[in-house]
């Protein structure tokens, strides 16, 4: 029985968000911005439904007078990364029997 | 990056795969700190085997440069997380690891200039006095007793962060500079105390200065590329 791919997470971009913040503690949106080539304002709408989903925490504040945004994934996110990846492996394998 | 473009699953896995690569490594560190320490403690290593070696000297201990040298550090510091857009995990320990070094350094000087004053004390305390015999002229002089080869515990202190950090971060000068730091102390167990300087002043080079440089060479590459 296959699972089902989360499709809060099978889309381009917010695919790449969840793998870069899987890699670190925390970044910085326009870290993010810069390592995916997205635009702010997508980017901006696909961080949104990521914390709206409880994939990753988004903290807004001031630094230096400046607005800072910085996101971090959640345990419900790496929970769902990793479910993500073991339902894409059983995909792959099942390609490769078939 | 477009977010309607459908997925295949080996389009996903190649996705994920490039994006934790981008992330773990697409980032160095400025190599200002260890070009920093290395520079101080070199100098400071080098300076004070020369004035021992040359007969000199400069008038005061050039060890205290390593205390002036925590001011530009924070400076650095409170720079650099300024300037932070990433947090690695490793970032955190390795952070640590520093701090602890730091408190241990200064904690080792503390030990080494107390402990032969304390020591002379405890022995008074208990009716004992301890005495040096010159076995040519057979004269006996009180003597107050003192760390030996102090600086091959320095060497061994220095040698801990810098290969714990190198190998927490893949970083091979690191884990170079921690390994020979371990071969200095052998080798300062059985030379004078003014050659344990002198490698003092070496290790500071080998351990920092040179991993800096380097670190410093990767960090304004990775800045061009990312202009």
């Amino acid at each position: 029985m296959f699972k089902e791919l989360d499709p809060i997470l099978h889309s381009q971009l917010r695919l790449a968000v969840m793998s870069l913040l899987i890699a670190v503690k925390e970044a910085d949106f326009t870290y993010i911005r810069e390592k995916t080539n997205s635009t702010a304002g997508n980017l901006s709408v696909q961080v949104q439904k990521l914390k709206e989903a409880g994939y990753i925490d988004v903290i807004k504040q001031f630094k230096d007078n400046y607005p800072q945004t910085t996101c971090k994934i959640t345990p419900k996110g790496i929970e769902a990364f990793e479910e993500y990846v073991k339902a894409l492996q059983q995909y792959l394998q099942a390609g490769k029997e078939g | 990056m477009e977010d309607q473009k459908p997925l295949t699953e080996q389009e996903s896995l190649e996705l994920i795969t490039k994006m934790i690569h981008k992330a773990k490594n697409g980032f160095h560190e400025s190599g200002t700190s260890a070009i920093l320490w290395g520079t101080v403690v070199g100098i400071a290593g080098l300076v004070s085997f020369s004035e021992i070696q040359w007969n000199f000297s400069i008038g005061f201990d050039i060890w205290l440069i390593t205390l002036i040298a925590i001011i530009p550090q924070i400076v650095i510091s409170i720079r650099q997380a300024r300037q932070r857009k990433v947090v690695k995990y490793e970032e955190s320990s390795v952070n640590a690891i520093w701090l602890v070094f730091g408190i241990s350094i200064f904690a080792l000087s503390f030990y080494n200039n107390v402990i032969p004053g304390i020591s002379d004390k405890f022995f008074a305390s208990d009716g004992f006095e301890l005495l040096i015999k010159n076995t040519k002229t057979g004269e006996s002089k009180h003597f107050v007793p003192y760390i030996l080869s102090a600086s091959s515990l320095f060497l061994l202190l220095y040698g801990m962060p810098t290969l714990a950090t190198g190998i927490a971060t893949k970083f091979r000068p690191m884990i170079i500079g921690g390994i020979l730091c371990y071969i200095y102390f052998l080798i300062s167990c059985y030379t004078p105390s003014k050659y344990d300087l002198l490698l003092n002043g070496i290790a500071g080079i080998t351990n920092w200065l040179i991993p800096g440089l380097i670190l410093r060479k990767c960090y304004l590459k990775d800045r061009k590329e990312n202009v």
